[in-house]
Order: structure tokens, then sequence, then C-alpha cells
């Protein structure tokens, strides 16, 4: 039967060619639209790493005549008082790259003969307790750390599983980033750009880093006990103005901020998933619309079918199959084009999401294509061979 | 071979019932090469779609090669069709997209044949109907008479031991229409297939061993 088909189809080919075309075309929408859907939700599924629900981000402007002594004392002063208010439940300083906010910082080193290529954060010794990081190995800095030999890091995991994966622990290990570092911890995740954001290797520099010739931290991430956050932001901000006597402090929430962060990705996947939605019912419709004006020209070759022997079950099967025919030729074609992408490497994402994308693209057009041609076809198979044959 | 016991088929619409058949009986023994004449719209065809097991009777009862046929349901009529009968058109009812070759071997299709053996065994009918030199060629580029060839080497390829022909010269000349007589008589004979023809031409029904005539739904000879 499949060679019947195969042959048929192929004497059908003229007839066919826009069913063709169209299974192609939506098969290069699709491929691209799960393709991108695939690689996002992925993305979007590995952890930050970092807790943000409950907690608020602040930005605070110290006096610029403050030396580094007056700084520490009075980034000290500021999170004492501020643990002191009822619905603040952790506090810490951070430098100027902060979560969700849209900027970076890196820096490469190949002074040891290998490059290493890591985004940088600033933060003070609280900022694993407020942030509630999850360590794979070592812990967050202490004050101590910050007055020994070689300044303290802490990596991530993506850093460990780049630069160094077959190492058994990187704690106490010498880095030659900016200078000689001691890694004092491993966080288990940490990606703070958006829930969309590469996994991408990190260091986190300390307070004592970020003073040395650095501006000092004037940003503040404030946790509060769970759902205090809007409640705690007046009594905040009246605190911070008395404390650093200048009005200009601000205060956001860092989940709305997340939100805000995944918008980029978020607004594009949803506007391509409404537009292959329509154009996955605009198939659809065409389909049915081809098979029935097929059927109805086609009338006495059912008849005839039927007549020498096809079962309706056959005569279903015929039909379904000969759109199946057209339509694996599209897919055939379009995959052919699509592994093109990761065996060619021409863009950067990893070759399983082009993969995954081939598959996601393929069912579901197979399932709509086998949808939509089986109702026609179980039409053409409810027609009576006497009847059909005495129209010619 | 055929047994057709008071065979009655009427059509309704919801203000009419028109009779197409009424209590006809009939009996083409094996071998037999039967034609049936009579006015348009006397029944004929209708006869032969109900023998052909394409068109079910409203009473009566149809034994073909020794099997009760009448309350058989779709899936087995169409089985027996395709093992025990083969039909000739008045229009071939050929598929154009379809090879000559292809067209011929449509009922070993449903019979599940194997493509070799199907190609062998359409190759064989078309050697047997004198076409062999068209197997590759497609129905548009054939003349009446060839199509009509064609459509016989379907209705054979399947060795049915039942043949139906619905006016199989009736869309051609004269000269080709003897030409598919001479056919139809030949595979009588030599394979002994029965054979039931509507025609409404006489001198093509004198070849046939017995002509039944009908008027009305009725059988008048």
């Amino acid at each position: 039967m499949l060679s019947h088909l195969l042959k048929l189809m192929w004497n059908k080919r003229r007839a066919n060619v826009l069913i063709f075309v169209e299974i192609l075309l939506a098969f290069v929408v699709l491929f691209g639209v799960y393709t991108f859907t695939i690689y996002n939700y992925d993305r979007y599924r590995s952890p930050l790493g970092f807790s943000y629900e409950h907690s608020l981000g602040v930005r605070v402007d110290l006096d610029d005549q403050l030396d580094s002594a007056a700084v520490v004392e009075a980034h000290r002063r500021i999170r004492t008082e501020l643990l002191e208010l009822p619905d603040v439940a952790a506090v810490t300083w951070i430098g100027p790259v902060n979560p969700f906010g849209g900027g970076t910082w890196r820096t490469s080193n190949d002074e040891y003969g290998f490059l290493i290529t890591t985004l940088m954060m600033f933060a003070d010794e609280h900022f694993a307790e407020t942030a509630e990081l999850d360590f794979r190995e070592g812990g967050w800095y202490t004050e101590a750390d910050q007055h020994a030999k070689y300044p303290p890091i802490v990596v991530n995991g993506a850093f460990k599983d780049e630069y160094f994966p077959q190492a058994e622990t990187l704690v106490d290990t010498l880095l030659p980033i900016n200078g000689l570092h001691r890694v004092v911890g491993v966080v288990d995740a940490f990606k703070y750009q958006s829930n969309f954001a590469e996994n991408q290797p990190l260091t986190f520099f300390s307070h004592a880093d970020q003073d040395r010739g650095g501006e000092p931290f004037e940003m503040l991430i404030v946790r509060t006990h769970p759902g205090r956050t809007a409640a705690v932001q007046e009594p905040l901000y009246r605190r911070l103005v008395d404390l650093t006597k200048n009005t200009d402090v601000v205060i956001w929430s860092m989940a709305e901020d997340r939100i805000k962060a995944n918008r980029p990705v978020v607004i594009p996947l949803i506007i391509m998933l409404v537009i292959s939605g329509f154009l996955l019912i605009n198939i659809a419709l065409g389909l049915f619309g081809v098979l029935f004006t097929q059927i109805s020209h086609r009338r006495a070759e059912i008849g005839l079918r039927k007549a020498l022997g096809a079962t309706p079950g056959e005569v279903t099967a015929q039909f379904v199959g000969e759109v199946l025919v057209v339509t694996a030729a599209g897919l055939l074609l379009g995959t052919f084009f699509a592994v093109q992408l990761p065996l060619l490497e021409l863009l950067p994402i990893p070759a399983k999401y082009f993969y995954l994308g081939i598959m996601a693209s393929v069912l579901t057009i197979l399932l709509i294509v086998t949808a939509c041609a089986f109702l026609p076809s179980r039409q053409a198979a409810g027609l009576h061979p006497a009847h059909v044959l005495h129209e010619e | 071979m055929i047994q057709l016991s008071n065979i009655s088929k009427s059509y309704r619409t919801d203000t009419i019932e028109t009779l197409a058949l009424q209590h006809l009986n009939l009996t083409v023994p094996a071998g037999e090469f039967l034609s049936i004449m009579g006015p348009s719209g006397c029944g004929k065809s209708t006869l032969l779609n109900i023998m052909g097991l394409i068109d079910e009777p409203s009473e009566g009862q149809v034994v073909l090669a020794g099997q009760e046929v009448t309350h058989y349901n779709g899936r087995r009529m169409a089985r027996f069709r395709n093992e025990q009968l083969g039909f000739i058109f008045q229009s071939f009812h050929l598929i154009n997209d379809l090879s000559v070759v292809d067209n011929v071997e449509l009922p070993l299709l449903y019979r599940k044949v194997g493509s070799k053996e199907r190609k062998r065994r359409s190759l064989d009918a078309l050697e047997h109907v004198g076409l062999s030199n068209r197997a590759y060629h497609f129905p548009n580029q054939l003349s009446g008479g060839q199509k009509q060839r064609v459509a016989i080497a379907r209705a054979i390829v399947g060795r049915p031991n039942i043949l139906l022909a619905d006016e199989p010269t009736g869309n051609l000349d004269s000269h080709m229409g003897d030409e598919i007589m001479q056919i139809l008589l030949r595979l009588n004979q030599d394979l002994g297939t029965t054979i039931v023809m509507v025609t409404h031409d006489e001198r093509m029904a004198r070849k046939t061993h017995r002509l039944v005539r009908l008027s009305d739904g009725e059988r008048v000879s």
C-alpha cells in the first residue's frame, strides 16, 4: 500500500505542490519557535540560586567625603539599624551589579596558560545569608577572610564546571582573577540577570576588593519576613533618610524587577507562540478545504476503489496516507535544512535544542495533519459506490 | 453461480417512492454469458449493482458463488467483491494519475498481494487483453477502446468467478465495441468466467448465451 501511495502522490506532485510548500514553511516557522521556546524554557527551569521573593533592592547615596574606614563604619551602622526594623530578616551590602538590574561586569585572565572569563559580583560577608544561597562546597567569606593574605572569592557551579570539571574541590585553590584570590566556597547555582539568562561562570568578590580603588557599596538587599515586603518599605525609607541624612533613597521590589528582567524574552516568546498558533489554525483550515475539494473531485475514484474491494477503513487510510506522504516530504526537506544549524554551528545554541525543536515541529505537524485529514477521509469512506459511480 | 430471489429495490424521498426493481428472480449458472437489456431507467444497472454487492436490495435474497451474501456487513462484502467479482463500467473509471499497470493492479492491492506479484499478474492481464505494450502509459494517452481493455484487465487480474459489465461498449464505436466483445467472449470461453452484461446494443446481446429483458423494474423475458 505504501508503494502505491508513494507512486500515486509522485504522479500527483504538481497538484500537491502547494500543500508541500505550506507544510515546509509551517515546519520552518515552528522549528524556529520551538527551538527558541525549548531553549528558553530550559534556561527558565535552571535555578536562579538565590531568594528574591521577599527581598527589596535599596540604593542610598553615601557622603562622598567619607574615607574607607568611615564607609565601613557607615555600612555597619546602617545594617545594624535596619535589622532592628521588625519586618526585616536580613541585610547585605552589594556592589554596583545587582540582581535583575541589567548590568554585568566581566573579567578575563589567561595569566596561567588558560583563559578564565567570569562575570563579577561584589557583596559583603552577609550576602549568602540574605540571598539564602546553597553551597556545593565550602562557604561564604567571613570578615576574617578579608584580612587574609589572599582576598577571598566565591565562585558558582558553572565556573567550576566550565574551568575545573575534574577538580575534586576548589576550596583553598588560588586563582589568578584580577590578582591572586583564594576560593572559599562554590555556590550551587547563581545567575542574576533573569530567569532566561545563561548560567555563566561567576565570581563573587568581597568588600575588600571593591574598596581597593572602587566606589563604596551603595546598594543593599533587604530580605523581609514573608508577606511584609510592601509594609516595610515606608519605615525602611524613613530610617535610611535619617541615617544617611539624604532623601536620595530608592527602594524597589526584587520580585517585580525579576518580571521586568524576563520581559525581553517573554514578550517575543508570546508573540511568536500566538503567530504560530494562528499559522497552525490556518494550516488546519487550509488542509480541510483542500481535502474536501479533492474528495469532491474524486468521488468516482472512491466509488471505484470500494467496488474493487476497499473497505471503509482502507479508503480512510488511503486519504490520510496521501496527506501524510506529502507532509512527510515537506518535513524531510525542512529537517534537512534545519539540521544544518547544529551541524554547522551557525548559532550559539547547543545542538540538542535544535534536535528537540525538529522533533516537536514534526510531531505537531503530523498530529495536526492527521487530525485534519481524518474527518474528510472518513466522509470519503462513507460514500456509496453505486451512487458515486452512477454520477459519472 | 448467481441466484437472485424475489429482489425488489425502491428509492424513497420525502414524498415519492420509486420502484426500481419488483420481485425479480434470476439465476445465472456458472460459465454463462448473460446479457440484460431494457429501456433507460428500467433497473438494469440497479440489478447489476445488487449482483455486484455495491447496492443492497430492499427485499429479497442474493446468493453468489453458493454464499448467501444479502446480510454481509460492509467489510465482508468488500472482501467478497474483491475476491469473487470483477467490474467493467461504461465510462471505464480509470485513475488518471496512475499508469496502466498500476490501474490494473488495484484489486490485488486490497488483497494484500506483494508488489512484485501484483506487477507480474497485472502484466499477464494486460497481455491477455493485448495491451502489454501500453503498460506504462497513462489513461489520458489511450483511446477509448484501449481504456476499456485496461478496465477489463483490471476486472480479471484477481481471477474473479463473476464479471459484471455495465454497458462496456456504450462509449465506443462499433469497431472498438466488437473488439471488446471478442475479449469478453474469449474470457468466458477460455476461463469459464460467468459474465453478466448490461447493454443497449441488441447486436452485442445476441452474441451472449442468454438475454434477459427488463421493463419498469420487472423481468419481461
